[in-house]
C-alpha cells in the first residue's frame, strides 16, 4: 500500500526545469530510497515533499491527502518529518533542549496552561522529557544529553538530527544523505537504527550517496537524473540496470 | 537539597531587592527621576529583546510607545477616563493596530518586518504631530497624575514605585512565557526558521504572537510614561528612539532577554548625564559607546561580567552569543 505519491511532479526555475514528470511511489513500512548523480534533484524532491518549495505541476498525495500545497509546518503535522542534509541543529541548546523542540506537536496542555504553568502542563513537559530521552537513548546519545549541539562532532550531529525528526512522531520520514561524512563504524550504527526506525512502522524516505548503505538498506530504489526518473525497482535490478550505470559513469559510485 | 551556593544565591536576591526598594530614599528626587526613565527604557528594551527570539529586530518600539502614551492621554483628558482603565485600552490599541500592519509584514520575513519597522516609527511620529487631533507638535498635556484612593503618584518616590510595579508585571509575563513551551518554539524559529517549520510550528502564527505582546507591553510603557512626564510630544517617540532602545540590549548582553535590557538602560540613562556632556553631543557619545561594546565587550557587559562571575549568578540564555552570533543561518522565509 502506498503511502505516498508522487504523480507528474515538476518543478522549474525559468527555463530550467530542476524535476519533471516525476513519478513514484512509497510504500507503507519500506526503506526506500532516492539516488542519482550529483544535481539529479534529489533534494529538490524532499523540499517539493516537505513544502519547503511548491511544485510548479503534479500532485502530492501522503495517506490520501492531496499535499502539494500545504505550508511546511502543516505537512509536517500531517507526519512527515525530515532530517536534513546539512547539519540543522538549534545549535546553542543542549541534545536534550532539540529533541524537545521537535515535541511541538505532541501532548500541549494549552496556551493558559503553559503560561500559568499549571500541574497539566508541568505533567506534559515531564512526559515529554521522558519521551526525549528514549529517543536520545535510541540514537545512542544518552552520554552527550546535556552537550551543547554545536558542540558535538558530526556524526553525532547527524544523530540528532535524525532525533529531532523522530519526536515529531511521523509516519513518514525523509532523511537527506543520514551517513554522508561518518565513518564506517558510525555509518554501520546509523543503518543498523535506520533499520530499526522502519521496524517501529515509520516508513523511509531516504537520499543517500553511499552506494553500499543504499543497496545494504533499501527495500525499493527510485533513481533520477537530470529531475526524471530513469529506473526503479529492488536494489539487485538496480545495481545491474544498464541505464543506471550509464547515469553513473564517472561518478564515484561508492563514495563516503 | 540546601546547598551554600543556594543559600547565598538567596542572600544575594534578598539584598538586591532591598537596594532596589531603597533607593528612593537613598538618593534625590533627581537620581530617582534617572531611575525611573531607567525602569522605563529598560521595558522598551525587554520588549525589543522578546522579539529579537523570534529572529525579529523591531525598530518601531518607540512608535508603539507612543501609541501607548497617546491613548492613554487622549482617553484621560477629552474622554475623563481614570488612569488605570485607559491602560488595557493603550494595550489593546496597540495591538490592534500592530495586528494590521503585521499581517502584511511577518508572512514576508525578517528583512521586511525590519523596513515595515521603520516606516511605521516615521508614519506614526508623523501622525501625532500633523493630525491637529492628537495636539500637534507640540504635544499633548495631561493633568491629573495617577491615583489609587487617596495615594497619589504625584511625587519621585510614588512614580518610582509605581514603575516598579509596571517593571515586575512585564518581567513576571516574559519570565512565564520563556518558560513555557510556547516560549520554547519562539527560539527554536530564532534558531532557524526551516528546522522550526519542519518540526510543525506554524512561523507566522508563532511571530505574530510574540510581536503583538511586544506590542502590548510597549504601549502599557507608554501609558507609564504619560504618569511621569505628564506630557507627550511626537519627538519623543521618533526612530532615534527606537534605534536606542535597540542599544539597551546590545549594551546590556544581548543572550540575557531579561537583565539585558535594563542594565542596558542603566548605563545609557546614567553614563551622558555623569559625564556632564551638553545634550548636543550625547548622540556622539552614544555611538562611541555602541562601537566600544560591539569591539570589546561583544557579549555586552553581562556577558563580560559572567565569564567572571560565579555560575548561578548569571545564566545565559541559551542562544544567540553576541551581536554578531556566528551560528545563525541566514533568514529563509
Amino acid at each position: 500500500m502506498s503511502l505516498l505519491t508522487l504523480e507528474n511532479v515538476g518543478k522549474s526555475y525559468g527555463r530550467l526545469e530542476a524535476v519533471s514528470g516525476l513519478e513514484f511511489s512509497v510504500d507503507k513500512g519500506t526503506v526506500h530510497s532516492l539516488i542519482g548523480p550529483n544535481g539529479a534533484g534529489k533534494t529538490t524532491v524532499f523540499n517539493l515533499i516537505t513544502g519547503t518549495i511548491r511544485a510548479s505541476c503534479g500532485r502530492i498525495v501522503f495517506d490520501g491527502e492531496d499535499i502539494t500545497r500545504l505550508e511546511p509546518h502543516k505537512i509536517a503535522q500531517r507526519g512527515i518529518a525530515r532530517s536534513f542534509q546539512q547539519t540543522f541543529l538549534f545549535m546553542d541548546y543542549s541534545v536534550l533542549d532539540n529533541v524537545l523542540t521537535g515535541f511541538h506537536m505532541r501532548d500541549r496542555a494549552g496556551v493558559i496552561r503553559e503560561f500559568l504553568h499549571t500541574r497539566a502542563a508541568r505533567e506534559a513537559d515531564e512526559r515529554a522529557r521522558e519521551q526525549a530521552l528514549e529517543i536520545v537513548d535510541f540514537m545512542g546519545l544518552s552520554e552527550q544529553k546535556d552537550e551543547l549541539a554545536g558542540n558535538l562532532p558530526h556524526g553525532h550531529q547527524r544523530a540528532l538530527g535524525v532525533s529531532i525528526a523522530l519526536a515529531c512522531d511521523p509516519t513518514l520520514l525523509l532523511m537527506d544523505e543520514p551517513v554522508t561524512g561518518m565513518n564506517p563504524t558510525e555509518s554501520n550504527e546509523m543503518v543498523e537504527r535506520i533499520r530499526r526506525i522502519r521496524d517501529r512502522g515509520v516508513t523511509v524516505l531516504l537520499v543517500e550517496h553511499s552506494m553500499r548503505v543504499v543497496m545494504d538498506i533499501s527495500d525499493m530504489i527510485t533513481v533520477i537524473s537530470y529531475g526524471k526518473k530513469i529506473a526503479q525497482g529492488l536494489p539487485d535490478e538496480i545495481k545491474h540496470d544498464p541505464q543506471v550505470i550509464e547515469a553513473y559513469i564517472g561518478e564515484d559510485t561508492d563514495a563516503a | 537539597m540546601k546547598t551554600g551556593t543556594d543559600i547565598t544565591k538567596k542572600l544575594v536576591f534578598a539584598v538586591a531587592v532591598a537596594v532596589v526598594l531603597a533607593l528612593p530614599w537613598m538618593t534625590g528626587p533627581y537620581t530617582t527621576q534617572l531611575f525611573i526613565l531607567t525602569m522605563t527604557y529598560g521595558m522598551l528594551g525587554l520588549s525589543f529583546a522578546f522579539t529579537i527570539r523570534v529572529g525579529l529586530p523591531r525598530f518601531d518600539s518607540a512608535a508603539w510607545w507612543g501609541v501607548g502614551a497617546y491613548t492613554t492621554a487622549i482617553l484621560m483628558t477629552k474622554a475623563d477616563m481614570s488612569f488605570w482603565l485607559t491602560l488595557p485600552i493603550a494595550g489593546i490599541v496597540s495591538m490592534a493596530v500592530g495586528f494590521l500592519i503585521y499581517r502584511i509584514a511577518i508572512p514576508r520575513g525578517m528583512m521586511v518586518f525590519l523596513m515595515f519597522g521603520m516606516v511605521i516609527a516615521l508614519a506614526i511620529q508623523q501622525l501625532f504631530g500633523s493630525v491637529e487631533f492628537f495636539g500637534g507638535w507640540g504635544g499633548t498635556e495631561v493633568i491629573e497624575a495617577p491615583a489609587i484612593g487617596g495615594l497619589v503618584f504625584d511625587g519621585k518616590r510614588e512614580l518610582y514605585y509605581l514603575g516598579l510595579g509596571f517593571l515586575g508585571f512585564n518581567l513576571i509575563c516574559y519570565y512565564a512565557l520563556m518558560r513555557s513551551r510556547i516560549g520554547r518554539s519562539w527560539n527554536a524559529i530564532g534558531q532557524s526558521v526551516k528546522l522550526a517549520s519542519s518540526v510543525g510550528i506554524n512561523v507566522v502564527r508563532y511571530r505574530m504572537a510574540n510581536v503583538l505582546i511586544s506590542n502590548f507591553f510597549l504601549a502599557l510603557t507608554g501609558s507609564f510614561y504619560m504618569a511621569f512626564s505628564l506630557v507627550a510630544v511626537p519627538a519623543t517617540f521618533g526612530l532615534d528612539k527606537s534605534l536606542n532602545v535597540i542599544m539597551y540590549v546590545i549594551i546590556g548582553g544581548i543572550a540575557y532577554s531579561l537583565l539585558g535590557p535594563l542594565v542596558g538602560a542603566l548605563i545609557l540613562a546614567f553614563v551622558p548625564e555623569y559625564m556632564r556632556v551638553a545634550a548636543e553631543y550625547e548622540s556622539i557619545i552614544t555611538a562611541v559607546v555602541i562601537i566600544l561594546v560591539v569591539i570589546f565587550l561583544p557579549e555586552g557587559v553581562l556577558g563580560w561580567v559572567s565569564g567572571r562571575a560565579r555560575p548561578w549568578l548569571l545564566r545565559r540564555r541559551p542562544w544567540v552569543r553576541s551581536v554578531g552570533s556566528k551560528n545563525k543561518e541566514p533568514e529563509s522565509g
